[in-house]
């Protein structure tokens, strides 16, 4: 009987939200003003999520954690294996079997009624889904990097400010302590001046291959999956693998950039620019599909004369993670709660209160919820995420043309080099193209 | 007739001119030929893998350089009468031991410890210093493997501007190595990759020195333990990562410095690139391979074009002249399908007009409809 009821609420809530709600994204749901105890179902955010590999599973399962915050309802995937591993992870949480599911995220769009959105699929897609999830007004917990080139990411980040959703890109490393700590006393001056970063990214791992063309599985629909990337044979290559081929990938540099580039951007404020000059040099692999560089060394750098070194982490005194150099020292931050200084006072400092204070976050995917609810800014939003992505992009165009590549933050465009420019797209495989927004 | 003779003289100073100019060309030649600047000695004669495989291999690895004259010397054989053998070192300025076996003479051991004081180059290939004079004690070594070559010294000559990471095919590694302390330990093999551990925490990798280096008086010593053969020639002795450490290696200890760039094919950590005859390829073999591209085979005549194209550096005449080549590859009757999709990816940002009408006339290629229209479409036609 409760089922029963709960899902007539939720049926309800979702009419609510057809008449009127997503209009308004801004609408602030009664939950966010102060009334504590237990959330009637309506209070609840409605999510679906598009993309159920290991990353979408782990972020719908972060998002489950949160208990009567969320509740999903439907999942969407091209594998049938995940996306019914994904219903069973639902229909488990909400002690139902309505979970619904889809293989086309246009049926997707066109046929749920959310708050919000997960997206976690390879970056060839991005382009694509983001934008229409957005178009939507649908609320979105997007992927990093958000985007493969640098117009998908131009088309998102104005599709965002137009639809005036919120977005919430899933570089969760904000969210956890050793990094907003060290971004902060970086921003406030702790190491002085800054001037130069380096960026430790990690290096290349083993190559794949060519297996053979194979029977596409049962499970899976290739066609899709492949989308507006070219059009090639399986061949067993596809889930996590597809991070080590240029078509859907630009290997652990565009992976990870979107973590420690964007923390080195947090401290020093360049969240909402790019740099002026990048030059880089890769490494690249010669046998099997695997084609991204396997090693990279990127150097940036910003008008207001700092340098960035973005490298495979083997080529860096501090190896992996984001390290800041000062005229007073430097700080270091990575993964494993890692914070360090060339003077362990440094980090004894504290932080006055008419000094700056970062946005503070304890749980990303909460961060996400809080913001949806209350209709403001979450702690990465889309803007940080495209300038993060677009120093890797740009550095993968240095790298394939052998050329320091000038590049203009505020218009967006190389400058004076026709040859490069077209590196900053990549054609869609038809019948897909960027949507227009 | 006096008009003829003038003539005849003429035509006969014209020739001496010529025979002249010949004579002075073949010389010209012939001293290039001579600008080997070093002298190397490979001792061989005993050791646990194929030592004829091996010094052989040597031999045309440090000629493919243009810069050593290499000659092997075989010790005599195990259980023979060793007391006679006594090379003079000072006539070179590279010896490589590929030697291990019978105890060479104390005259020897002296020899080559006043050799390297008073400036002279040794490597020591695949044995370490301290067991090459004596009978060996059984080492424990690894099952054959491919092993991740990781770089810790990254601002040595040697290593310089080599990746840090990559892969050294089939080969073993000998567990815990032991060597003076005066060496520095320039790289490790690792079995069980940083990538495997990255994704698996509980693993536990194998990890053991395979280049080490010391100077020496004057001179200079490399231990390279990696890249032998077994009964015959071998993935990891025509291992690229193993032939060009080995070059740059023997100049280094040579001389110092290092002035060999690092070549096209290095392998990565990815995989592993061989060069079954130990010869780097040019440009125009590098053209004419590509065009037979497989799949299934190495990518590494596209990856040289790349680098040349790379290494334009956005000069438009260098890269014209990297397009009409490669327009002569699609338009090639044997030029399969495969690598015509390498170069239409190429063209579509580095191509200029002059490649349009080839790439056109492929859109009749259902197989390559996708891969024309990505190009054109970059191209903006």
């Amino acid at each position: 009987m409760e089922e029963k009821t709960s899902r007539r609420n939720f049926i309800r809530r979702s009419s609510a939200a057809a008449a009127g709600l997503f209009i308004l994204p801004e609408i602030i749901p009664a939950s966010a003003m102060g009334m504590n105890g237990r959330k009637a179902p309506s209070d609840r955010i409605v999510m679906g999520a598009i993309g159920t590999g290991s990353q979408g599973t782990s972020n719908m399962r972060d998002f489950l954690n949160l208990k009567e915050s969320v509740q999903f309802v439907a999942v969407c995937d091209v594998d049938t294996n995940h996306l019914e591993r994904a219903k069973r992870t639902v229909d488990n949480a909400n002690k139902n079997s309505d979970c619904r599911i889809y293989g086309d995220f246009r049926e997707f769009l066109e046929k749920e009624k959310l708050d919000a959105v997960s997206i976690a699929l390879p970056d060839h897609w991005h382009g694509i889904i983001y934008t229409e999830a957005i178009k939507k007004k649908l609320h979105v917990y997007g992927e990093k990097p958000i985007c493969r080139t640098i117009e998908d990411g131009q088309i998102i980040v104005e599709a965002v400010k137009k639809n005036n959703i919120i977005w919430q890109t899933g570089s969760w490393q904000r969210s956890l302590t050793n990094f907003r700590r060290g971004a902060e006393l970086v921003i406030n001056g702790r190491a002085g001046k800054i001037t130069y970063i380096e960026v430790g990214l990690p290096d290349g791992g083993r190559g794949i291959g060519t297996p053979p063309v194979m029977e596409i599985p049962p499970e899976l629909n290739w066609e899709m999956w492949l989308g507006p990337a070219p059009g090639v044979p399986y061949r067993g290559v596809c889930h996590w693998d597809w991070r080590w081929i240029l078509d859907y990938s630009g290997g652990q540099l565009t992976d990870w950039a979107g973590h420690h580039v964007d923390i080195a951007n947090w401290g020093v404020g360049l969240e909402h620019t790019g740099p002026v000059e990048i030059s880089g040099k890769g490494v690249y692999p010669q046998e099997g599909l695997y084609n991204v560089p396997v090693e990279y060394d990127i150097l940036c750098r910003y008008a207001n004369g700092i340098e960035m070194r973005i490298a495979n982490a083997s080529r860096l005194e501090h190896g992996m993670g984001t390290t800041w150099y000062g005229d007073r020292g430097w700080i270091h931050t990575n993964r494993g709660n890692i914070l360090n200084a060339s003077d362990p006072e440094i980090l004894k400092e504290v932080i006055g209160e008419e000094e700056i204070h970062l946005y503070k976050s304890e749980n990303h995917w909460q961060d996400f919820i809080d913001s949806v609810r209350s209709g403001t800014q979450a702690i990465a939003p889309i803007e940080p995420a495209y300038r993060a992505i677009s120093v890797a992009l740009l550095g993968e165009i240095a790298m394939t043309t052998g050329q320091t590549i000038k590049w203009d933050p505020v218009n967006e465009t190389i400058i004076n080099n026709e040859k490069a420019s077209r590196l900053l797209k990549r054609p869609y495989r038809k019948p897909w193209s960027l949507p227009t927004i | 007739m006096e008009s003829t003779n003038y003539l005849k003289i003429k035509e006969m100073k014209k020739q001496y001119l010529i025979y002249l100019l010949i004579t002075v060309l073949l010389a010209i030649v012939s001293s290039c030929k001579q600008t080997h600047q070093y002298k190397a000695l490979i001792i061989t004669g005993q050791n646990e893998h194929n030592w004829q495989v091996s010094s052989e291999a040597i031999k045309q690895i440090l000629e493919e350089t243009d810069m050593f004259s290499p000659v092997i010397m075989v010790a005599p054989a195990k259980g023979e009468d060793i007391s006679g053998f006594n090379p003079d070192f000072n006539n070179y300025n590279l010896v490589v031991l590929d030697y291990k076996g019978n105890a060479l003479s104390e005259t020897v051991s002296t020899d080559l410890d006043d050799y390297v004081n008073n400036g002279g180059g040794l490597i020591y290939y695949c044995s370490k210093s301290d067991m090459v004079f004596s009978e060996s004690d059984s080492v424990d070594i690894t099952d054959r493997s491919d092993f991740e070559v990781n770089v810790i010294a990254d601002n040595h000559p040697v290593l310089n501007e080599l990746p840090k990471k990559w892969i050294q095919p089939e080969d073993v590694l000998e567990k815990t190595l032991k060597y003076d302390e005066d060496y520095e330990v320039l790289a490790t093999g690792v079995i069980g990759s940083s990538y495997a551990s990255f994704r698996d925490t509980s693993y536990v990798p194998t990890i053991e020195p395979v280049l080490l280096a010391k100077n020496s008086g004057k001179g200079r010593v490399l231990i390279i333990m990696f890249g032998a053969p077994d009964e015959k020639e071998n993935n990891a002795l025509h291992s690229v990562g193993f032939i060009i450490t080995l070059q740059r290696g023997a100049e280094w200890v040579a001389s110092g410095d290092v002035t060999q760039e690092v070549p096209y094919d290095f392998p990565t950590a990815a995989g592993a690139t061989l060069r079954p005859d130990f010869k780097g390829i040019n440009y125009s073999e590098a053209l004419e391979k590509l065009g037979s591209y497989d799949i299934t085979r190495s990518t590494k005549y596209y990856t040289f074009l790349q680098n040349e194209i790379r290494n334009a550096a956005g000069d438009e005449n260098k890269l014209l002249k990297l397009e009409k080549d490669m327009v002569r590859i699609l338009k090639g009757t044997q030029t399969t399908n495969e690598a015509k999709k390498l170069i239409l990816r190429e063209l579509s940002w580095m191509g200029s007009d002059y490649c349009i009408p080839v790439i056109e006339s492929l859109e009749s290629n259902p197989e390559l409809s996708d891969n024309v229209e990505f190009a054109l479409t970059r191209l903006q036609k």
